[in-house]
C-alpha cells in the first residue's frame, strides 16, 4: 500500500507530460549543460594534465563574473566583451599562480592531496579577496537581451542562456582546436598520456603545465560569465558551484575536452528531463544516481581514452 | 597676600568637597563594572554577511545604552566570538561564555541551526536566550529560557498573505496554486500556513515539488506551472533560486495573478539586481523598518549614518530588537538574575521595534507576519492594514 502511495505521488499528472514540456526540458537543458561544460573543461585539463585538483577554479569564475558585472554596471561593457580583459588578465594570473604556488608542490609524494590543500587555502584567500571587493550582496547580470526570448514554434529560448551556450562553444570549439591543432597543446596532450616519455622528446614539461594552468584559469572565467548569465553569484557561491565541475570531470573522463562536453550536456539533459518526468526533489537522486552508476561500471569516466 | 592664599585654599577645598560629593552621589558609568553580554555570531563562513549585520545592531543597542546610562546603573559590554557559521561551534562558544567567561547575559545567535543547538545548553545553564529561534520545532521542546522576539517562524510565513487574500472579493480568488519548495527545514517550515491558507480559501494545490539547493534551472517548473494553469505561484526559495524563478516566468510570459516568494524579495538586493521585473512580488517578514512602532525612525537614521545604507538591513533591526527585549527583561526584573528576568519577560510585555509582544509557554508571541509587496522597487507593508504604506497590486500585472 505504501509503494503504490509512493508510486502515485511521483506520477506527474498526465497533462504535464505534454510534448512542450519534454521539448523545452531538453531545450533549457542542452543550454544549461553546455554552460557546464565550459566551467568544467579547465578543471577537468589541470587534473589531467597536472594531476592537480584545482579547487580554486571556480573561485576563479565568480572573480570574471564580478569583472563582467563592474564593466556592465559601471561603463556598460556587455559581459562578453568584458572577456577581452579578464581572459588575458586571468590567464596571467594563472601563470603566476603555477611559478609560485603549484611548481614548489610538484615535487611532493602526493600531488593530488596537496594542490587540494593549496588550492582549497587559495580558494579561500579569493572569496575574501572579492567579499572586501565586492561585498557579500547578491549580483545578477542584467543586460538589454535579458529578458528577451526566441519562440520556435511553441518552444522558448532565452537569448542570454544562449549567448551562454554559444560562448561555452566557441570556449571548448578553442580549447580543443588548440590541443589538436598547434605544437604547444600537442605537447600538453603528449604529457597528459605520458608524461615520462614527453620529457625524454623533449618537451618541457614545466612549461607545458604552465600553459595549461593559465589556459584553465582563463577557461574559467569565460565558464563563470557564461554561468552568471543564468546563475546570480556572490563570493562564497563557488563552493557550490564546484559541485558541476566535479560532476562534469568524473561523468566525463580527467582530462578529456570531448568527454567534458559531452559530460556537461548530459548533466543538463538530464537535469532538464528528470525535472519533466518527476518531482523536482528527485532530480538530484537522479543525477548523482548516474554518477555512482558510472563511477562503478567505469570508473575513469565515460570518455576517458 | 595671607588672605588671598587663605581664599584660594578655601576656594580649592570647596571644589574638592562638592566633587567628592557629586563623585559619591553619582559614580561615573565608566568606574561601574560593566554587564558582560556574550555569545558566538557567524562572523565567518557562510552566514557572516547576515551575521555581520546582527553583530551591528547588537553594537548599536550597545553604544545606545551605554550613551544613556547602561542597564542597572551599570555600562555593558559585548563579548562576540565568531561560531564560523558552524552550530556546533555556537554550542561549544555558548558553554565557554557561560561557564568560562561567567558572562552576565546571553547575546541570541544567528541563524536558526545554530539557535536551535545552543537552546538546550541556555535551558541547561538556566540563561534567557532571545534569538530568532529555529522555527517551531526548537520553540515546542519544553525550554523556558528562550524567547523568540521576534522569531522567525516559517510556519506562521503566510498568515499575512492569507489574512489579507480574505479582503479580497471572493471571485477574485486565485483558483490553481503551483508550490515550489526548497528542500530543506526553511522550505518545509513554510507549508503549515501555505497548506491551511489554500484550504481556507479553496485554493487547488495542483503542483507541490520540492527542488534541491542549489536549483539548476527553473524553466522546467515554470513550463509545468502555466501548462497546469496555475493562477498563484509560491515559490518558497531564498534569493539566488527566486531570482530564477521570476526571471523564467517572464521568459516564459506566465503572469499568475499572484507570485508570492518565500525569502529574498525583502533584501534590497532584490529590487536592486532585478529592477522592474522585481515588483509584485508578496512576501512576509518579521520586521520592516517601515513599521509604525517608536525606534525604527532611529535605525534608519543609523543604517544611514553609520553603514550608508538606504534601508536598514533586515538582521541589523533583529539583532537590535532581540537586544531591546533583554533589556527590558532586566530592567524589569531590576536584576541579572535569570530566573527573574524570564518569569517579568513571561509575564509583562515587550515593547520593540517590530511589534509589542506579550509571550506564551513557548516564549513566542501570539503568531504574526507582516506582508510585503515590491511596488515601484520599494518593500511596501501591506498587512495588517494599520501598517499599511502602500495599497496592494492584485492581480499582477503583465510582464512589460
Amino acid at each position: 500500500m505504501q509503494g503504490r502511495q509512493l508510486l502515485v505521488k511521483i506520477r506527474p499528472p498526465l497533462n504535464m507530460l505534454n510534448p512542450i514540456v519534454i521539448l523545452q526540458s531538453i531545450v533549457s537543458g542542452l543550454l544549461m549543460g553546455g554552460i557546464f561544460a565550459l566551467f568544467g573543461v579547465g578543471f577537468s585539463l589541470t587534473w589531467g594534465v597536472m594531476k592537480v585538483i584545482n579547487i580554486a577554479h571556480a573561485a576563479f569564475g565568480i572573480m570574471a563574473s564580478y569583472i563582467a558585472y563592474w564593466g556592465l554596471t559601471l561603463y556598460g561593457i556587455d559581459p562578453v566583451l568584458s572577456l577581452c580583459l579578464s581572459l588575458p588578465l586571468l590567464f596571467v594570473t594563472g601563470l603566476l599562480i603555477h611559478r609560485f604556488l603549484i611548481q614548489p608542490i610538484t615535487r611532493s609524494r602526493d600531488v593530488v592531496v596537496a594542490s587540494m590543500i593549496l588550492t582549497f587555502g587559495l580558494a579561500i584567500v579569493l572569496e575574501n579577496i572579492m567579499l572586501f571587493a565586492w561585498s557579500p550582496d547578491e549580483r545578477l547580470i542584467t543586460t538589454a537581451y535579458s529578458s528577451q526570448v526566441i519562440f520556435i514554434g511553441d518552444i522558448i529560448i532565452k537569448v542570454s542562456n544562449l549567448i551562454g551556450f554559444i560562448l561555452s562553444l566557441m570556449g571548448i570549439l578553442a580549447i580543443y582546436l588548440f590541443l589538436y591543432r598547434t605544437c604547444t597543446g600537442k605537447a600538453v596532450r603528449a604529457t597528459w598520456q605520458d608524461p615520462e616519455g614527453a620529457a625524454l622528446q623533449g618537451i618541457n614539461l614545466r612549461r607545458v603545465s604552465m600553459i595549461t594552468f593559465g589556459i584553465a584559469i582563463a577557461s574559467a572565467g569565460a565558464g563563470g560569465v557564461a554561468m552568471a548569465y543564468m546563475y546570480s553569484f556572490n563570493p562564497p557561491v563557488h563552493n557550490l558551484w564546484l559541485i558541476f565541475l566535479f560532476l562534469v570531470v568524473i561523468v566525463g573522463g580527467v582530462g578529456s575536452v570531448i568527454g567534458s562536453a559531452i559530460a556537461g550536456l548530459m548533466i543538463g539533459l538530464i537535469t532538464g528531463l528528470s525535472g519533466a518526468f518527476f518531482p523536482m526533489q528527485w532530480v538530484n537522486v537522479l543525477l548523482f544516481g548516474l554518477l555512482m552508476g558510472i563511477l562503478l561500471i567505469k570508473p575513469e569516466g565515460l570518455f576517458k581514452k | 597676600m595671607r588672605k588671598r592664599f587663605f581664599k584660594k585654599i578655601l576656594v580649592l577645598g570647596l571644589c574638592l568637597s562638592i566633587g567628592l560629593v557629586v563623585g559619591q552621589r553619582s559614580p561615573s558609568l565608566a568606574a561601574e563594572k560593566p554587564i558582560v553580554i556574550g555569545g558566538s555570531l557567524p562572523l565567518t563562513g557562510t552566514f557572516s554577511a547576515t551575521g555581520k549585520w546582527v553583530e551591528k545592531g547588537y553594537q548599536y543597542w550597545a553604544d545606545e545604552v551605554n550613551a544613556k546610562g547602561g542597564i542597572l546603573g551599570r555600562p555593558v559590554k559585548l563579548v562576540i566570538y565568531d561560531d564560523k557559521s558552524d552550530a556546533k561551534e555556537a554550542v561549544s562558544l555558548a558553554e565557554k561564555v557561560i561557564t568560562v567567561d561567567k558572562v552576565d547575559l546571553l547575546l541570541g545567535g544567528y541563524p536558526g541551526t545554530a539557535c536551535t543547538a545552543v537552546m538546550p545548553v541556555v535551558e541547561k545553564y538556566k540563561m534567557v536566550y532571545v534569538s530568532m529561534g529555529g522555527h517551531m520545532r526548537s520553540f515546542s521542546q519544553g525550554y523556558t529560557y528562550s524567547f523568540g522576539s521576534p522569531p522567525l517562524m516559517g510556519e506562521w510565513w503566510y498568515l499575512g498573505f492569507f489574512e489579507w487574500m480574505k479582503t479580497v472579493p471572493v471571485d477574485k480568488y486565485p483558483k490553481k496554486a503551483a508550490v515550489f519548495t526548497m528542500n530543506n527545514p526553511i522550505g518545509m517550515a513554510l507549508m503549515d500556513s501555505l497548506y491551511k491558507g489554500c484550504k481556507e480559501l479553496g485554493i487547488e494545490i495542483v503542483i507541490d515539488e520540492k527542488y534541491n539547493l542549489p536549483l539548476t534551472t527553473a524553466d522546467t517548473m515554470i513550463t509545468k506551472a502555466k501548462q497546469m494553469k496555475a493562477d498563484i505561484l509560491f515559490a518558497n526559495g531564498m534569493f539566488p533560486d527566486g531570482v530564477m524563478t521570476l526571471r523564467a516566468c517572464k521568459a516564459f510570459d506566465y503572469s499568475p495573478k499572484a507570485i508570492v516568494q518565500g525569502i529574498g524579495s525583502v533584501i534590497p538586493e532584490w529590487t536592486k539586481e532585478l529592477g522592474k521585473d522585481g515588483d509584485f512580488v508578496f512576501s512576509g517578514t518579521s520586521w520592516h523598518y517601515k513599521l509604525m512602532y517608536p525606534g525604527n525612525d532611529k535605525i534608519i537614521k543609523a543604517a544611514k549614518d553609520k553603514f550608508k545604507e538606504d534601508e536598514p538591513p533586515l538582521y541589523f533591526g533583529f539583532g537590535y530588537a532581540w537586544m531591546q527585549t533583554l533589556q527590558q527583561g532586566v530592567g524589569g526584573a531590576k536584576s541579572l538574575d535569570q530566573t527573574k528576568i524570564r518569569d517579568w519577560l513571561k509575564t509583562n510585555e515587550v515593547k520593540t521595534i517590530a511589534g509589542n509582544f506579550k509571550f506564551d509557554e513557548k516564549g513566542l508571541p501570539k503568531p504574526y507576519v507582516y506582508l510585503t509587496q515590491v511596488i515601484g522597487g520599494n518593500v511596501e507593508l501591506i498587512w495588517p492594514p494599520d501598517m499599511r504604506t502602500h495599497e496592494p497590486v492584485y492581480p499582477k500585472p503583465a510582464w512589460k
